[in-house]
C-alpha cells in the first residue's frame, strides 16, 4: 500500500485499441456509456477538458495532460459538485494495451488530497462508467444504474 | 486482527444479467469452462462442502470449503493456491462473491483477502479476477467469453 491515496481498476474489452481510445474521448459516445454525463474537449495537450453532468450542477473541469492516441490520455480532473471543488484538482490517466482479440484498459485516478472525498464518489463511478463502456462496445447496448439517477436527481 | 495484516483485493463490475443467471454462470462447468481458463469447480454448494477448483489436465489447482451460501446472492470459500509452494505456504484465503440486482443488472463484488501483509497470493488473484470477470461479463452480455480466457495458460 502506498501513502498516497489512488484508485486503479483494470477491465478487458473485445475491441480495438482505436474504438477505446475512440470511446473515452468522443462526445456523443461518451454521452452514452457515462450515464448521461458528456465529455468536452478538443483532446489538444494544455486544452481544457470538461465532463458536462446531466445531473448536477458544476461540470468537472480538468486540463487535458497527455495524449498518444490509441495508448494514452490524461486529464486533471476538479469536482465542483456536493461541495467537492475546494479538493483541487486529481489525475485521471488511461493506458490501453492491445493484446490478440481484446484491450487491456488501465484507469488510474490519483493525486488525491488525504481523507478526499471525490476518490469515495469515483471508487464508485469508475467500476460503472467502464463497465457500461465495455457493454456498448461489445454488445451495442449501455448500462442503466437506477442508484446513480435516483441520488443524482436529489 | 487488524486491518494492517491483511491483504485484500475488491473488484466490483456491471453485468447486464439476474442474479441466479450470475450465480449459474459462476457456479456450474459448462460456464465455468468458457470464461474461467477452461477450469471448472467440483463442490456440492452446500456450507461446509470442500470445494476445489479443478484445472482441464486433472489438477487441483485451488481448494478450500464452503463458508457460508446464499443463493444467488452471497457465496464465501475459503481457498488456498495448491500448485505453487509460494503461494500455498501463505495459507487460507477468504474470497466472497456479493450479487445485488439493480435494475436490469447485477452488480457484482468480487473480494478476496488474506491475514498476511503484502500477501504474494494476493498479488496472484489481483492479476487474474479483472481478466476472468471481463470474460464472464461478456460471456452473459454477448454470448462469447474472451477468446484469451477459453484455455488453461500452457506455462502454468
Amino acid at each position: 500500500m502506498s501513502d498516497k491515496p489512488s484508485f486503479v481498476y483494470v477491465i478487458y474489452i473485445a475491441a480495438t485499441a482505436e474504438q477505446v481510445f475512440q470511446a473515452l474521448t468522443d462526445a456523443d459516445i461518451s454521452e452514452r456509456y457515462w450515464v448521461g454525463n458528456r465529455l468536452q474537449s478538443n483532446w489538444k495537450v494544455g486544452s481544457p477538458f470538461a465532463l458536462k453532468l446531466k445531473r448536477q450542477d458544476g461540470d468537472i473541469t480538468g486540463t487535458v495532460l497527455e495524449v498518444d492516441p490509441p495508448r494514452r490520455l490524461a486529464y486533471t480532473f476538479h469536482s465542483h459538485h456536493d461541495g467537492l471543488e475546494r479538493e483541487g484538482p486529481s489525475r485521471v490517466t488511461f493506458d490501453i494495451e492491445p493484446q490478440k482479440d481484446q484491450v487491456r484498459l488501465t484507469i488510474t485516478h490519483d493525486e488525491f488530497p488525504p481523507g478526499s472525498r471525490v476518490l469515495e464518489h469515483i471508487s464508485r463511478g469508475w467500476p460503472l462508467v467502464l463497465s457500461s463502456l465495455k457493454s456498448l462496445l461489445e454488445s451495442g447496448r449501455v448500462l442503466r444504474a437506477p442508484w446513480y439517477e435516483e441520488a443524482d436527481a436529489a | 486482527m487488524s486491518e494492517s495484516s491483511k491483504s485484500s483485493f475488491v473488484y466490483v463490475t456491471y453485468i447486464r444479467t439476474t442474479p441466479q443467471k450470475l450465480w449459474d454462470a459462476l457456479t456450474k462447468p459448462e460456464f465455468t469452462r468458457q470464461f474461467w481458463v477452461a477450469t471448472w469447480q467440483d463442490c456440492e454448494w452446500k456450507v461446509g462442502s470442500p470445494w476445489r477448483l479443478m484445472a482441464p489436465d486433472g489438477r487441483v489447482a485451488d481448494a478450500g470449503k464452503v463458508l457460508e451460501i446464499d443463493p444467488p446472492r452471497r457465496l464465501v470459500l475459503s481457498w488456498r493456491n495448491e500448485f505453487k509452494p509460494e503461494l500455498r505456504e501463505e495459507g487460507f484465503s477468504r474470497m466472497t462473491y456479493l450479487l445485488e440486482p439493480e435494475g436490469d443488472m447485477v452488480k457484482l463484488t468480487v473480494m478476496h483477502e488474506i491475514d498476511r501483509l503484502k500477501a504474494k497470493f494476493i498479488e496472484a488473484v489481483s492479476g487474474g479476477w479483472p481478466l476472468i470477470l471481463a470474460s464472464l461479463k461478456s460471456l452473459l452480455e454477448t454470448g462469447q467469453s474472451l477468446e484469451a480466457t477459453r484455455q488453461w495458460p500452457k506455462d502454468k
